[in-house]
């Protein structure tokens, strides 16, 4: 690193040469040990400080900021801050869509717990069947 | 920060007391007008917590994100903004104890912030990050979102305009 490379460096990052880019900084701290280099760091040190200095805010001046972001959260519709699925509870279609559900399951279920029963079709269980359904006909009330 | 993704308002006030005057410091440094700052840093924090899900702590750290937003909200508004007076340059702030060095201390900051009142607001912006804040060169890179060089000739050419600036200053009484 020539002296002039130091310069620039040392202008653009300031006099800490322990914040000048990692791959300068080996080099920089040999010439920074000389009274040259001593010089042209002590000068941008002096700007560094001035730069340094940041505009005094105040614990009250935050708190109200942070109060008013509240302020304007607590007043943002409530539905942004639900979860996605709960839009599908304002679907219109929900009711009749839910029903049909609940209808199908019932379905379902009746079929898995009735008990399968299997009509013989032998031709004397067929006459029997057949009689017994005249024998409703003509003994009924109607 | 987490909690702050799923909601829970008391983790969310935690983190606007530990982050806000670092929002309203660096959105002041570049807008120089305290009302403004605050104005940023109100919407800076809005769109933390609207944003909340998409922060990746495997990609940047919180306070990167939160200077890349103030940031942004600042560009934003000073590019829309066509006019600004000189003398809304900044609040010269109470540097210490004794009167002499003070005034001493005063008069160099006022000098400066005149001067810095020439700058263009990304090179304020990172002067903000990097001497005021203390960022590395490539920290500050990350929250003003450009390659690390592309941050060294920035902030290379705010100091050498600050000075420049300082020196007309001096000797005219103003840097235009």
């Amino acid at each position: 690193m020539t002296p002039e490379q130091f310069r620039q460096l040392a202008e653009t990052w300031g006099g800490d040469v322990e914040r000048w880019p990692e791959a300068t900084r080996e080099a920089a701290r040999r010439l920074a040990a000389s009274a040259e280099g001593a010089a042209v760091l002590d000068e941008q040190g002096r700007l560094d400080r001035l730069l340094a200095v940041a505009p005094e805010i105040e614990t009250a001046r935050a708190d109200r900021s942070s109060l008013l972001v509240l302020q304007r959260l607590a007043a943002m519709p409530q539905q942004n801050h639900r979860p996605s699925w709960y839009r599908l509870l304002r679907w219109p279609a929900l009711v009749p869509a839910a029903s049909l559900a609940c209808s199908a399951l019932v379905g379902v279920w009746l079929a898995g717990a009735m008990p399968y029963v299997h009509s013989p079709s032998d031709p004397l269980s067929v006459m029997s069947g057949v009689f017994d359904v005249y024998a409703m006909g003509f003994g009924s009330v109607q | 920060m987490s909690e702050v993704s799923a909601r829970r308002q008391q983790a969310f006030r935690i983190l606007m007391r530990r982050h806000m005057p670092r929002a309203l410091r660096v959105a002041q440094r570049i807008v120089r007008d305290p009302a403004e700052a605050d104005d940023i840093g109100q919407e800076a924090f809005m769109r933390v917590w609207t944003h909340a899900a998409s922060f990746d702590p495997q990609v940047a750290k919180f306070t990167t994100w939160l200077y890349r937003i103030v940031l942004n909200l600042t560009f934003d508004r000073t590019r829309r903004r066509t006019f600004l007076p000189l003398e809304e340059a900044g609040d010269v702030p109470d540097l210490g104890p004794h009167a002499v060095e003070r005034l001493i201390a005063d008069e160099e900051l006022s000098l400066l912030n005149r001067a810095m009142a020439g700058l263009s607001d990304r090179q304020r912006g990172a002067i903000a990050l990097f001497h005021m804040e203390g960022l590395s060169g490539e920290e500050a890179a990350k929250a003003m979102d450009v390659s690390a060089k592309a941050f060294e000739s920035l902030l290379g050419r705010a100091r050498a305009t600050l000075k420049a600036n300082i020196q007309k200053i001096q000797e005219t009484g103003s840097y235009a």
